[in-house]
């Protein structure tokens, strides 16, 4: 039989079967050289073995926990369905919690200071949009309706006196015309001329 | 005894209450003065006569008077002369000459027209004529000449029993008396059509068919791009004109604004009663013979849309942007 070769390790280690643990020790009977690293490796496991466990660092918590401070605990999830006890024509509804995977994601945000900066640019599109949108809305709902007339007073004031219904007398300087309630213009028989200076 | 019987029956056939048949209740609904009025209509269209006027108006901004000669020729018509120097007379002669048949329906309506007695202008007899409001207060006098039948003079009064408008003949000069040759019929002229009103409404335009002091529509026409209404109570008029627009009030030389109600009104002084303001997309210009308070009563009634707050304003622009962006709009 040849050496042991890489079966010391699994020989030290407990891992041969019955039949090559049998052989392997037979011919250690007979072979010094193997005997020798056999020795050599089972006193170096025994050594590792006798060694303590790595200390912990001190402050390996408290860099954890101030990992999560900025942005705190995030908002639970929006669910679309109702809640599993509520029912329909007396059949449960199933949630999301029946179909969806459970709730894993990590409990703050970790994208600290960056995170903030985003969250003001949105809030400052945010407002800058709805402050043109308001404007707008006030600007078009101030816009007058029409163009900026001038009442014709001496126009009316002669109509008024045409259509008077004690008569029908005219201020214009030639005989006038004044619409009927039809439509039709007719003659009016009353003229107003002013008087020569005497 | 028989002296003293003789002497009683003379008393009580003397007596102007023996005509009294009509029992007091009745004679009082009745419209006594009515024809009378009717006449004066026809005398004013048919009657040639030239004379001055007076007219005197006690308006919002004081007392306004004017000296008009008139001349009425038939198949002519009635031609006016303002007196140099003299005021705007307003409402002109011509409103106690002849008022057509439709007008004495609306008066007829409005008011009870009686009888009053006698009296005396410019040396003639006449026939007093008192319009009466429902609370049996007087509305309008008519004195009618008891010859020719003119209304030689016409007042009317507010609901405080002022005078606001009057207007008389100083000199009439008639020729030869002749009979009336018709009696005037009832419902001759043309009533007021309620298909043009419709078809107003169609086009926009909102109006309402009464105002405040009896005051009834007697006429509604679209033209020039403004809508004229002419509202009456048989007295008085008040013609209300609709433009579309909004009041440049940058142009109102000569008006002064005031408040009235909590929107802004513009006056002016004049022998008329004239206001201008806006709402709504329009402007509303009133010019009124009629009693201030009447007139006031009238501009009140009609549309005073205040000015809209924050948050209307922001619902009239986000339904401007919508009709705007909308592409059915």
């Amino acid at each position: 039989m040849s050496h042991l070769g890489e079966r010391v390790s699994a020989l030290v280690d407990g891992e041969l079967n019955h039949g090559e643990r049998e052989r392997a020790l037979a011919h250690l009977t007979f072979c010094a050289d193997c005997r020798a690293e056999v020795d050599s490796v089972r006193a170096l496991k025994n050594r590792l073995r006798s060694l303590e466990g790595p200390a912990m660092p001190a402050d390996l918590s408290m860099s954890l926990l101030r990992m999560s401070e900025p942005g705190g605990p995030l908002p639970p999830r929006v669910r679309p369905f109702p809640d599993a006890s509520h029912t329909f024509g007396g059949v449960p509804i199933p949630s999301m919690h029946s179909i969806a995977p459970p709730d894993n994601r990590p409990g703050g945000r970790a994208s600290g200071r960056r995170g903030r900066a985003r969250r003001a640019g949105y809030v400052a599109v945010g407002m800058a949009s709805a402050a043109v949108a308001f404007g707008t809305m006030f600007v078009a709902g101030g816009i007058e309706t029409g163009p900026p007339v001038v009442p014709q007073m001496e126009k009316f004031a002669n109509q008024h006196k045409q259509t008077a219904p004690y008569g029908s007398p005219a201020v214009t300087p030639s005989p006038s015309v004044t619409p009927s309630r039809q439509g039709t213009p007719t003659p009016t028989p009353a003229t107003l001329t002013p008087r020569p200076r005497q | 005894m028989i002296v003293a019987a003789v002497v009683l029956l003379g008393l009580v056939m003397g007596s102007p209450s023996w005509a009294a048949v009509v029992p007091p209740e009745e004679q009082e609904s009745e419209d006594t003065g009515l024809p009378l009025l009717r006449e004066a209509a026809l005398a004013g269209r048919t009657q040639e006569y030239t004379g001055v006027q007076t007219l005197t108006t006690w308006g919002r901004s004081g007392v306004s008077s004017s000296l008009v000669d008139v001349s009425n020729t038939p198949g002519s018509g009635l031609t006016i002369h303002p007196e140099p120097g003299t005021a705007d007379p307003g409402s002109l002669a011509g409103g106690m000459s002849a008022p057509p048949e439709e007008m004495l329906e609306v008066l007829a309506r409005n008011f009870r027209i009686v009888t009053a007695g006698r009296g005396s202008v410019c040396g003639r007899d006449t026939l007093v004529v008192h319009a009466l409001r429902p609370d049996g207060s007087t509305a309008a006098r008519f004195w009618i000449d008891e010859a020719s039948r003119l209304v030689l003079r016409r007042e009317v009064l507010d609901g405080r029993g002022r005078v606001t408008h009057a207007g008389a003949f100083i000199d009439i000069r008639l020729p030869p008396p002749r009979r009336l040759t018709r009696t005037p019929e009832p419902g001759q002229q043309s009533r007021l059509d309620v298909d043009g009103l419709a078809g107003l409404r169609d086009r926009g335009w909102t109006f309402p068919r009464a105002l405040p002091g009896r005051l009834e529509l007697f006429t509604a026409e679209e033209t020039g791009g403004y809508l004229h209404l002419g509202y009456s109570d048989g007295l008085s008029v008040v013609s209300v004109f609709v433009q579309r627009g909004s009041l440049d009030e940058a142009r109102l030389a000569g008006w002064h604004a005031t408040a009235r109600s909590g929107h802004t009104i513009w006056i002016r002084d004049s022998a008329e009663q004239e206001t201008i303001w806006a709402s709504g997309g329009h402007v509303y210009t009133v010019v009124a013979d009629a009693p201030a308070d009447m007139v006031d009563a009238a501009v009140a009634a009609l549309p005073h849309e205040s000015d809209p707050g924050f948050w209307a304003r922001m619902g009239r622009g986000a339904g401007r942007l919508l009709s705007w962006i909308n592409p059915f709009g």
